[in-house]
């Protein structure tokens, strides 16, 4: 699988969940719409989606989707298009929720990462786990190998449907 | 291997090692509530039919906005409702409700050695109970009602050590709030917060999940504490919670990744001046020099300027940090006979919490300062309902999350305990306990002068 596309570069540490999209917009029972208020929490954050309307890879700072637990702020981004977030860190509950909701997650140094914010266009190959900016030379990362199973494809809630059995022994046998 | 206490509650519960460095781990209890819960329960039933691992293991409730705001929330809260009833779960409905942090413990359904999760990430506040209790979003919810499991990449254990004795004016929520300042917003990320020593034994039940609660704040992904005779003299106190559980420590000289050691003895009221929960600073204390620019910016504060001299527009004392019987009576002691000079709410964690202070008479010493005293909600913590902040607006709140637009678009945060946040509100800015005492007393050696004027 290669997610390409053009890049939006938020080089900021720290932007957090309601930073992603405020609390105010929690009001739905479905994930639906969620991509028209991505980064309404982000002072210049409209100007900042306006400046690549087209862009599919957001490559931002340090600690990434802190805060609340939100998968709101997975479903704002892929509501909005973007297929894969870049940083230098994650917080956990983000990175968990990119996964299941095939949002790639790629981290890597803070220097690699401050090169990337300055390309046009990223290709990201999930299955090598390489990616090439602007027709570069590749650059590998790590993905889960779990979990880079849910990017692909694999549903998450299918995978554990099909592990009830085995848990229901367990507990069993507890 | 000599084991932590969060290791020995992982082991007992990994029902799998899968690949990745991820283990299926078993979930005792899965809370769920309005705002994150209806997708997933939707797409259960819609995939799977009616099936839920066990009814039993859920416990389901309104808890955020309460009673609902709008039609939206309406929705939220009677698509869980109806939910609820029709997979046969416990529910608490508005009226019976509160906080889920706040609700499970006081309902007896956390004791040691559970694992718990939520769709919020404020779940931790249960690793007061020695239990394994973490945030994870709606999807990862909605596996645990399905399969009774969460997929979890093993964290490491930090060990936080904080010896000696709190001094009388320094609360859990200082200590909390100082804890994040000391390992940094994002310092643990990856880890497990694992609170011990002697000032962590001294801590009541809901101090212990006033710190627990904000090991969120520096990126953990839990805070726990080791049951002792506290935890047992709470459990036991709470009607409708089992009998029967075990008690778990921590090996004797158990290995930990990492060790932070905080002398309890140095940690004083604190507040925050920027806008994530690590950039505070004691109440007497300055803007630091080198704070950044963005969070300045953002706070209208300059480096160097004293918290003392910020004044506020209003205050809030509730959320599922500080809004337990406890905070609200170091509160009411502060109001008792004094009046507010800005908007103050006081928001109770859950109603059972409410009726509780009512009978205590809180309520009335929280109106007579001229308070308002709402019903359980997490209320403005969230920028959601009932205390919502517009641009500009500045706030002193016992909840627990400052970030940008947190409490309202364009709203600024200072996050304190609730007895520096009533405080405040009387003085109309920034202050400590000992900054209302000292104007108490101008304020009477000057009706003094005047009396001897007049005479």
């Amino acid at each position: 699988m290669i997610v390409e596309g053009a890049v939006l570069a938020i080089p900021r540490a720290n932007i957090d969940t309601d930073q992603i999209i405020p609390a105010r917009h929690l009001t739905r029972i479905d994930a639906e719409g969620m991509g028209e208020h991505l980064f309404e929490g982000l002072p210049d954050g409209a100007a900042l989606l306006a400046s690549r309307p087209d862009a599919t890879i957001l490559v931002t700072g340090e600690n990434f989707g802190c805060g609340s637990s939100r998968e709101h702020a997975a479903w704002a981004l892929t509501g909005r298009g973007f297929r894969a977030v870049i940083a230098p860190s994650f917080a956990r509950i983000f990175l968990e929720n990119a996964y299941t909701n095939a949002l790639v997650p790629v981290t890597l140094p803070q220097a690699t990462v401050d090169e990337l914010a300055r390309a046009q266009n990223i290709a990201i190959d999930v299955e090598a786990e390489t990616l090439r900016a602007d027709g570069g030379p590749p650059i590998s990362f790590a993905l889960d190998a779990l979990r880079k199973h849910f990017v692909l494809g694999g549903g998450f809630l299918q995978y554990l449907n099909a592990k009830i059995p085995g848990i229901r022994a367990w507990e069993a046998a507890r | 291997m000599k084991r932590s206490l969060f290791d020995k509650v992982w082991d007992a519960h990994v029902v799998e090692e899968l690949p990745g460095g991820n283990a299926l781990v078993f979930m005792d209890l899965v809370v769920a509530h309005e705002i994150t819960t209806p997708p997933g329960a939707l797409s259960i039933e819609r995939e799977f039919g009616d099936k839920l691992y066990e009814p039993n293991r859920i416990v389901a409730m309104i808890d955020h906005v309460a009673p609902a705001k709008d039609s939206a929330t309406a929705l939220q809260a009677h698509t869980v409702r109806t939910w609820a009833k029709r997979q046969g779960i416990r529910f608490h409905d508005v009226g019976d409700n509160g906080i889920c942090h706040v609700l499970v413990p006081e309902r007896g359904y956390v004791t040691p050695g559970m694992t718990v999760c939520c769709g919020d990430s404020h779940t931790c506040t249960l690793g007061a109970f020695g239990a394994f209790a973490l945030g994870i979003g709606t999807t990862a919810q909605a596996g645990a009602m399905l399969a009774g499991c969460l997929i979890l990449q093993r964290p490491k254990v930090m060990r936080v050590e904080v010896t000696g004795e709190l001094p009388f004016d320094a609360t859990a929520k200082d200590l909390a709030l100082t804890v994040i300042a000391t390992i940094g917003f994002r310092g643990g990320t990856g880890y497990v917060l694992e609170y011990t020593g002697s000032a962590i034994s001294a801590l009541t039940m809901e101090q212990r999940m006033t710190l627990c609660n904000m090991a969120i704040e520096a990126g953990a992904t839990t805070g726990i504490i080791a049951s002792d005779e506290t935890t047992a003299a709470y459990i036991a106190a709470t009607p409708g919670a089992p009998e029967n559980w075990m008690s778990q420590a921590a090996d004797d000289d158990a290995e930990y990744a990492a060790t932070v050691t905080i002398d309890a003895r140095t940690v004083r009221p604190v507040v925050s001046w920027g806008t994530n929960p690590g950039e505070c600073a004691p109440v007497d204390g300055c803007v630091p020099l080198d704070a950044p620019q963005a969070s300045l910016s953002y706070m209208d504060l300059r480096p160097g300027q004293e918290l003392r001299s910020i004044e506020i527009d209003q205050a809030f004392i509730g959320s599922c940090t500080n809004s337990r019987i406890g905070d609200l009576r170091a509160a009411a002691e502060i109001f008792r006979g004094r009046r507010v000079s800005v908007p103050t709410i006081v928001t109770p964690g859950s109603q059972a919490v409410r009726r509780q202070a009512e009978r205590e008479g809180l309520h009335d010493i929280f109106q007579d300062a001229g308070a308002l005293w709402t019903h359980s909600s997490c209320g403005p913590c969230l920028g959601m309902s009932m205390g919502v902040l517009a641009p500009g607006m500045r706030c002193i709140s016992s909840s627990n999350r400052n970030f940008p637009g947190r409490m309202g678009d364009g709203g600024r945060v200072h996050l304190a305990a609730p007895a520096v946040v009533a405080a405040s509100a009387i003085l109309g800015r920034i202050g400590s306990v000992s900054d209302l005492l000292r104007r108490d007393e101008e304020n009477a050696g000057a009706a003094q002068r005047e009396l001897a004027v007049t005479a």
